[in-house]
């Protein structure tokens, strides 16, 4: 930014230019301060983070079952490995990113000596992250295959939790496991939705653009819950647990949003691609899947990726059907009179987390988009 | 000319990929159909909407019906129709309130994206940012749970300028005006006198005339017997009386929705501004008008042309949105329709009417910004 010799020239340009600069300043820096101060004041003499501490269990995985936090830990292991990978496509893994990942996982061994369950393991799936970022940064055979790894991905972490009873998921955990579930199941759904949209054949058209408009209209709210509520009245004989009657909603809902951005990627492909396509004899089907596509979603990742955020900030919805999610878990904890002075603490802690999630794939966007159109203007 | 084969076979196809899509379509539907009547007739009922027109038996908070004697609030003994009715007009009380408040504050945060001022710059960034990066739901908990219920009670509550904030709601100070003709001449003259404020150029000429009137008509109004005085709010045990209104639920969930929303629609302001094209600035500053100017007559009128749809879509997203006001406990239509299908058991067809309801807002909404939209066109212009 600015040096301090700098400072008053760098203070002049821009806190202090004209008139109404200097009084916007002149309030805005004391209210600032004042807020900042109270605030730092509160956290450090007056807030008892203990309930965070005492509670972390319940807000990371809800009713979990104790004796298989393993299970969770090697799921937590493959979501890191994939989100290494996925920061790979983005960031290449350089000499600041060494440094970056050794403090982090020092920090979390150094961090064992409070918090001896946790943070061993943490330093571990730190260590997954990072080794598996800095293998995928040299290796673009494994970058080009990151949407099928995120499936198995997906397939394993559900796998491996599974044993546990689905209705015992909760707390971040289930957040996690919705946001990556309906985003990945989004895509292929979207993909069809959207070439049904543009498709020739009348009916499937309406029917295509009937689905999106309709989806795109009501609220996810109300989309959950239907589905939830009308699922046993339907299909009584097969009785679904409530996360996957969730699951099903959300994706359904989402997969609207995914047609729309892959939509506009289809139409960014020029008209040349599909009559080069088809002047070389590729059937429909192969000009689309070869030619079409790949173009079309190389357009629509940034939306895709801001999807992805659009889920997990409305997965605490989930509470509608009596899930417990990130969210809730933290509304349960206060609900305990045990607990009752400390709400500010609680959302304190669930805003960062939140915040902090949100930040890192509002970030990863950016970054995708900016690489993405840098790609085109070769 | 023929066609040749190939492409004979190729419309012949298509057409009988049209024919399966229909079919496979229809069957769908009957089978679900099929699938719904036993599951109906199993649990010994019909497929019905009887429920609607028989006595709710349940309160709701707030809300009001329009019945033969004007607008009045929900009570237990009105039909169940009219209890969504309760819930779709709390709904709608939400969402304009919110969609005109979101939209100045959306504006005012996009504006100062782009300010001189470092500090206003990063203060609406990192604002933007925080708002649009976690959940509205935990936005709107936390403005419910850690704002409006921390408020002092209602008997310690400060009291500034006739307005009781308070942790039990809100009071207004309201007007009070006498009934009969004189308010219907009093509401014509307001009605003439909004719509000469209202900024559409081709009225420019007939504004002068427009506020005459109105202002005449405020004369014979007064004549006629009209009188309006202020309602102050009085504190009681446990509420206030008198004046304007307003839940805690309310009040949340109207922050709630109109500073998220407000992130949204300064994002969208923020990217119409910056791709307005750089000869724009410059050549507004080039004739000397000051940053002001800059913006109101050069910079937004042309922003606001840009950013309508973007708007109509966060705007139809906002009115979904205030469904989340079940969370906190806000009958709105779809907290009530919860309720209904609770005490009737007619989920299934409840979701109908609340899915019809929904999707006609949508569309009430779209059709208003389209018309907006088509208004702030400049005649001739290709966009």
């Amino acid at each position: 930014m600015t040096t301090l010799r700098n400072f008053p020239r760098w203070a002049h340009k821009n806190l202090f230019a004209k008139p109404a600069d200097t009084v916007l300043t002149l309030i805005v820096v004391p209210v600032l301060a004042w807020a900042l101060w109270s605030f730092a004041h509160w956290a450090i003499a007056m807030a008892d983070w203990s309930v965070v501490l005492r509670s972390l269990r319940v807000l990371m995985v809800g009713l979990f079952p104790a004796d298989r936090m393993w299970l969770v830990w090697i799921a937590v292991g493959l979501i890191a490995g994939l989100a290494g990978l996925a920061t790979a496509t983005t960031m290449t893994f350089g000499r600041g990113s060494i440094r970056v990942a050794l403090a982090s996982i020092l920090l979390a061994l150094v961090a064992s000596a409070w918090t001896p369950t946790i943070s061993p393991k943490l330093a571990l799936v730190l260590a997954v992250f990072f080794s598996v970022w800095a293998y995928g940064t040299r290796n673009e055979y494994l970058q080009s295959r990151l949407s099928g790894i995120a499936f198995a991905v997906l397939a394993a972490v559900l796998l491996v939790l599974s044993p546990a009873g689905p209705s015992n998921w909760g707390g971040l955990l289930l957040s996690v496991v919705i946001t990556l579930t309906a985003a990945l199941l989004t895509i292929p759904l979207g993909v069809l939705l959207a070439f049904g949209r543009q498709s020739r054949i009348g009916s499937l058209r309406i029917l295509c653009t009937g689905y999106i408009e309709v989806m795109r209209s009501v609220p996810l709210i109300l989309v959950v819950y239907c589905i939830w509520v009308a699922f046993p009245l339907v299909l009584p004989q097969f009785p679904l647990p409530d996360v996957v009657r969730g699951l099903i909603g959300f994706t359904l809902f989402y997969s609207a949003y995914a047609a729309e951005f892959i939509r506009s990627g289809l139409q960014s492909v020029a008209r040349g691609q599909t009559e080069a396509a088809q002047s070389l004899g590729l059937s429909d089907f192969d000009m689309k899947r070869i030619v079409i596509l790949p173009q079309a979603l190389r357009v629509a990742v940034p939306g895709l990726v801001g999807n992805i955020l659009d889920i997990f900030n409305y997965a605490p919805l989930v509470f509608i059907i009596g899930l417990t999610d990130f969210l809730r878990a933290g509304q349960m904890i206060l609900a305990n009179p045990e607990n009752s002075g400390r709400t500010y603490e609680i959302y304190v802690f669930l805003f960062l987390v939140y915040f902090a999630v949100g930040s890192v794939i509002t970030f990863q966007a950016r970054r995708l988009e900016q690489k993405l159109s840098k790609g085109a203007r070769k | 000319m023929s066609l040749s084969p190939s492409l004979r076979w190729r419309r012949w196809r298509r057409s009988a990929t049209q024919l399966a899509v229909v079919g496979l379509a229809l069957a769908l539907i009957v089978l679900l159909g099929m699938t719904v009547r036993d599951g109906f007739a199993a649990r010994g009922v019909n497929f019905s909407f009887d429920f609607l027109t028989s006595s709710a038996g349940f309160e709701i908070s707030e809300g009001v019906v329009p019945t033969s004697q004007g607008l009045q609030k929900f009570s237990s003994g009105m039909t169940n129709a009219q209890a969504l009715i309760a819930g779709l007009s709390n709904t709608l009380k939400v969402a304009v309130v919110a969609i005109l408040l979101s939209t100045v504050i959306g504006v005012t945060l996009g504006v100062c994206r782009l300010s001189t001022n470092w500090l206003i710059r990063k203060l609406a960034f990192w604002i933007t940012e925080f708002l649009r990066n976690t959940p509205l739901l935990i936005q709107l908990t936390f403005w419910y749970i850690a704002v409006v219920l921390q408020l002092p009670p209602v008997r310690q509550a400060p009291e500034f300028l006739g307005t009781i904030v308070s942790q039990h709601g809100i009071w207004l100070p309201a007007p009070v005006t006498t009934g009969g003709v004189g308010l219907v001449i009093f509401l014509l003259a307001l009605v003439l006198g909004l719509t000469a404020l209202v900024p559409v150029r081709a009225w420019r000429a007939g504004r002068g005339w427009l506020a005459g009137g109105a202002v005449a008509l405020l004369v014979v109004a007064f004549a006629a017997g009209f009188r309006m005085t202020l309602s102050l709010p009085q504190v009681n045990r446990f509420r206030a009386d008198g004046g304007f209104a307003v839940s805690p639920e309310y009040a949340a969930l109207m922050i709630a929705i109109t500073v998220n929303s407000a992130a949204y629609l300064g994002e969208i302001v923020r990217g119409a501004i910056e791709a307005l094209p750089r000869g724009q600035w410059e050549a507004a500053d080039a004739i000397g008008l000051s940053r002001r100017n800059v913006l109101r007559d050069v910079v937004l009128p042309q922003v606001f042309r840009v950013v309508m749809p973007s708007f109509g879509n966060q705007y139809i997203s906002l009115a979904k949105n205030t469904s989340l006001g079940i969370a906190i406990g806000y009958p709105d239509l779809f907290n009530v329709y919860g309720t209904v299908s609770n005490q009737t058991g007619r989920s299934l067809e409840g979701v109908m009417l609340a899915m019809a309801i929904y999707l006609l807002l949508s569309w009430v909404i779209s059709a208003f910004v389209n018309l907006i939209n088509s208004r702030m066109k400049i005649p001739g212009v290709r966009s």
